[in-house]
């Protein structure tokens, strides 16, 4: 690599990755919010329409260089990876936060690089600045609308014993010792692996113990015996992985009695989030949520289950 | 992965720039599995681009886009999918050789899609760019 390609792909790489720092620095004072912390909230702007304009930015520096289809993606690739690593250092984002956002993150930012190569090399300076123009149009609406979303995931399963049985084990249950089977929880995500209560009654002070030794302090807000356990999220830890991104409001076992030995076992989790796009953080949120649903459930339903 | 994209999640292409970033991410895979496919892609660029009137731009769903005189000749997504309009006719009879299929969305039309996934496969692309060139040109 000659010098000249040397300093241009430092250029291109530095100032778009500068413009995405200031930007979602600058936006921070604009986001509107109810939420009590508003600098926890990302918004679609800063995760499809920024990479996007990096990408833009980026490729106005290799304007001249006339890189092939590979070479621009490529670049975008190792822009991208300047990004999370940036991401990382300054924002305190974790590994996991880190994996979730990289798909939005390379695509937008190829789709900006190769938008921006379709520009330069019209020189059409009025559309040039028509298309930037309205990106940042979008930004600013996107940044100054209310951003609220709450949502709730619900699971089922069946297990084959009478409700009286499956109670004890729904308001707390001993370590989860089955190896973990979905692929986040695998890789390092935080999976619940014990549940323990101060007392069979409402009101009563409850615990959900995550693997990396994190607490969920709940408390007991609907105690119906062998019907309606639910329980408020008190307070979440201040994990790299969810900081900020995601509160937890409740949590809620229902079992029903089938009559026939068996009870059907519902377990829903409401939250809240803030990070946008929904039709992408909700659909991580809904996995990750039934994941933890599931093992917690299965494990349940095991103890339940021993004669 | 595409076909099922395609054809359960295609009422995502409605959400403003979702199809670019699924063809930039298509893009990204195309670098590490076959990057070759983005060599082919940006050689059918230049040979199209020799053709008189022509121009090419990034396609509303994502890809790249051949337009004679603003009309749209066809549109290769980032997996090596060309995507063309030929005369139904055309299509029949390319149909016969069994080399191409009915568009993957637009069925009973004169659309048709074609996988470039070898070099063979390239110029036929080609071929194929060249005899929607010509539609448009009559």
């Amino acid at each position: 690599m000659s010098r000249k390609n040397f300093l241009t792909d430092l250029k291109a790489y530095g100032i778009s990755n500068l413009f995405a720092v200031g930007i979602i620095g600058i936006n921070k004072y604009f986001i509107v919010d109810t939420h009590a912390n508003a600098d926890d909230i990302f918004v679609f702007s800063e995760f499809i329409i920024t990479p996007m304009l990096m990408g833009i930015i980026s490729a106005w520096f290799w304007r001249y260089s006339d890189l092939s289809s590979r070479g621009l993606t490529g670049k975008s690739f190792l822009n991208g990876c300047i990004t999370i690593v940036l991401a990382s250092g300054f924002l305190g984002e974790g590994f996991i936060c880190l994996i979730i956002v990289s798909p939005l993150l390379f695509g937008s930012i190829i789709v900006g690089a190769f938008i921006g190569r379709a520009m330069f090399r019209r020189n059409n300076n009025t559309l040039n600045i028509s298309i930037v123009g309205l990106t940042l149009v979008v930004f600013a609406a996107d940044s100054l609308s209310e951003h609220h979303y709450e949502n709730m995931v619900s699971d089922t399963i069946i297990v084959n014993a009478p409700p009286q049985q499956v109670w004890k084990n729904v308001v707390a249950f001993k370590r989860i010792k089955e190896k973990n089977k979905f692929w986040l929880f695998k890789i390092g995500m935080p999976s619940p692996v014990e549940s323990t209560v101060e007392g069979y009654y409402l009101g009563a002070k409850r615990k959900c113990i995550f693997s990396n030794g994190y607490t969920f302090d709940e408390k007991i807000v609907t105690y119906d015996e062998n019907k309606n356990l639910t329980f408020a999220i008190t307070n979440q830890p201040r994990d790299p992985e969810i900081m900020g991104h995601i509160d937890i409001e409740q949590g809620q076992f229902l079992l029903k009695d089938n009559g026939d030995g068996t009870t059907t076992l519902v377990g829903n989790s409401r939250y809240k989030l803030y990070v946008f796009p929904t039709w992408y953080y909700d659909t991580w949120a809904q996995s990750i949520t039934r994941n933890v649903h599931l093992r917690v459930m299965e494990h349940i339903k095991e103890l339940s289950e021993v004669k | 992965m595409f076909t099922f994209v395609t054809q359960y999640l295609s009422f995502l292409k409605l959400v403003p720039t979702m199809s670019w970033l699924f063809d930039g991410l298509l893009k990204l895979w195309a670098y590490f599995a076959k990057p070759v496919l983005l060599d082919w892609m940006d050689e059918i660029e230049a040979e199209v681009l020799q053709w008189q009137y022509t121009t090419s731009g990034i396609h509303k769903y994502g890809g790249m886009q051949f337009n004679y005189q603003g009309k749209e000749i066809g549109h290769i997504h980032s997996n090596g999918l060309l995507d063309m309009l030929l005369s139904r006719s055309v299509k029949a009879q390319l149909m016969q050789d069994g080399r191409i299929s009915g568009h993957h969305t637009f069925k009973n039309t004169g659309w048709i899609s074609f996988y470039i996934c070898d070099i063979k496969e390239k110029d036929y692309a080609l071929k194929l760019l060249r005899k929607g060139y010509e539609r448009l040109v009559k």
